[in-house]
């Protein structure tokens, strides 16, 4: 449903996506896991338009589009047809929650405000904010604010939804919140590519996992023969570490495979 | 201070009130919005790095700020006719303090804008906003918030800035105290006068500030 065909991207002379292709179908929560300066967070941009990649192809339902060149007009379409999540929420300050979800209706699709509103409240419901509609950004908690901007993204009801660590500007005790919230959406069948650090929820709620080092897929597989039956080394050694610190402090780095898999599945 | 002077204090007390009213509010009002909407498009040009346009809200910019305003009015005033455009003394005061407030606003108006967080236009983008349409918005809105207090002090510095268009035959509230004065001499009392009411209407207007600041305050 979307396809990602050679992403490829510099910064500089430091190329960040080189070829990157990734298909995602409907239904799919894909969780890309990689470490640190791996190009996940470019990539999602590039699939957003937010940066445009140096070249690339990304076909979504039959609609072909030019990763680095795109008429307004079909950006205008394809981004109804998208949601965008970020890591630190981007509320709009001056914005009530509701009026944060509404905004883009009103003013992009000119829908009417009592239309608008509906579908603002019932998604604000969804998410777990019926009592919170009418406070501003700065008036919610770092969960509160990332489950608004999961219904503003969600607003156009749009055919994928990106997340760029949706989690990781939160408190400890606030990452389940949200989490909970995309997992629900899960289960209501949305189509998802979540940039995540958190392996328990890429393990619980992907469908797909793809690994990314140093611009390139490593690994992509479904969730379950990913963590379960790693192919590539480097991906065991990243299951590994990225599991518990407790556990990689307690044993030796052998990388003993079983006592290692009986960590993930515990 | 003689019971004669007091009677005509009294009396040049709402000569000169009414004439604020009249003349000082109204060009004050008109010039600082003429020079708000400016201020805002100097400074959109700038941040969306509006070709040939950026460089040419520089040169204005460098020219206003390094020119003395009685020096524009003059060219403006005395000096265009001689080429056949001819300007009012109001619309004098009203062109040159426009651009006036334009330029020096336009700074405070871009970091303004510079300080609300990019990630706000990125999601406008996202939820398909154009530029200019998340300017409106979304960012404008939050940057008048913070430009506000600067705003306010330009917008005082304004009223009492209008002092100068006496100096193009504008009869506004310090000519309207010389005129007096002339006629009966008492300068002294007359100038302290026409001080006392551009304190009254700078005072006014900072009551108003600090109840809009509250109020803006309560609305995020
Ligand atoms: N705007 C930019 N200009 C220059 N280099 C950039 C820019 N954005 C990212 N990079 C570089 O691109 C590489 C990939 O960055 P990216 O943010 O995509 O990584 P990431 O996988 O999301 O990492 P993290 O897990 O830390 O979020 C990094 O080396 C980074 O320094
Ligand atoms: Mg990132």
């Amino acid at each position: 449903m979307l396809r990602l065909q050679n992403v490829y991207k510099k910064f500089g002379d430091n190329v960040v996506l080189n070829n990157v292709s990734l298909d995602v179908n409907q239904g799919d929560v894909v969780a890309i896991l990689g470490p640190s300066g791996s190009g996940k967070t470019t990539l999602l941009r590039c699939a957003g338009y937010l940066t445009k990649a140096d070249s690339g192809t990304l076909i979504l339902d039959d609609r072909q589009y030019d990763m680095k060149k795109i008429s307004s007009r079909d950006l205008r379409e394809y981004r109804q047809k998208v949601g965008f999540v970020f890591q630190n929420f981007n509320l709009y300050g001056n914005k009530t929650a509701l009026g944060n979800v509404t905004l883009g209706l009103r003013v992009s699709q000119k829908m009417p405000k009592a239309q608008a509103e509906e579908i603002g409240k019932s998604l604000l419901e969804r998410v777990g904010l019926a009592d919170r509609m009418d406070y501003y950004p700065s008036k919610l908690s770092g969960g509160q604010q990332q489950r608004v901007a999961i219904a503003r993204a969600l607003a156009t009801n749009p055919e994928v939804v990106f997340f760029d660590e949706p989690t990781s500007a939160l408190d400890p005790e606030l990452t389940g919140e949200v989490l909970n919230v995309i997992k629900q959406l899960a289960d209501e069948g949305w189509t998802m590519l979540v940039v995540t650090h958190e392996m328990e929820f890429a393990k619980k709620v992907a469908t797909r996992v793809v690994f990314m080092e140093d611009g390139e897929i490593v690994e992509e597989n479904n969730a379950k023969e990913f963590f379960e039956n790693p192919q590539k080394e480097r991906t065991k050694e990243f299951i590994f570490k990225s599991t518990t610190w407790a556990s990689t402090a307690k044993k030796d780095d052998s990388g003993d495979n079983s006592t290692k898999q009986e960590t993930i599945e515990s | 201070m003689t019971e004669r002077i007091l009677t005509e204090l009294v009396e040049s007390f709402w000569k000169l009130f009414m004439v604020g009213l009249k003349v000082t509010i109204p060009l004050t009002l008109a010039a600082f919005s003429t020079g708000l909407l400016i201020a805002f498009l100097v400074a959109l040009v700038q941040i969306a790095k509006v070709p040939v346009m950026r460089r040419l809200v520089r040169v204005y910019i460098w020219i206003i700020r390094c020119t003395p305003m009685i020096v524009q009015l003059f060219v403006v005033y005395f000096g265009l006719p001689t080429i056949g455009i001819k300007f009012s003394s109001f619309v004098s005061a009203w062109l040159v303090m426009s651009l006036s407030i334009g330029a020096y606003c336009s700074e405070t108006v871009r970091a303004a804008i510079e300080s609300v967080p990019v990630g706000q236009l990125e999601a406008c983008y996202c939820d398909g906003l154009t530029f200019w349409q998340a300017m409106i918005h979304v960012i404008v809105p939050q940057a008048l918030r913070t430009a506000f207090p600067p705003l306010s002090n330009s917008i005082i510095g304004l009223v009492k800035d209008t002092s100068l268009a006496y100096s193009v035959a504008l009869v506004e509230i310090l000519a309207t105290a010389q005129r007096i004065a002339a006629r009966t001499y008492d300068y002294f009392w007359l100038y302290l006068e026409a001080g006392l009411i551009y304190l009254i209407f700078c005072s006014v207007l900072t009551v108003l500030q600090r109840k809009a600041e509250a109020a803006l305050e309560r609305r995020r």
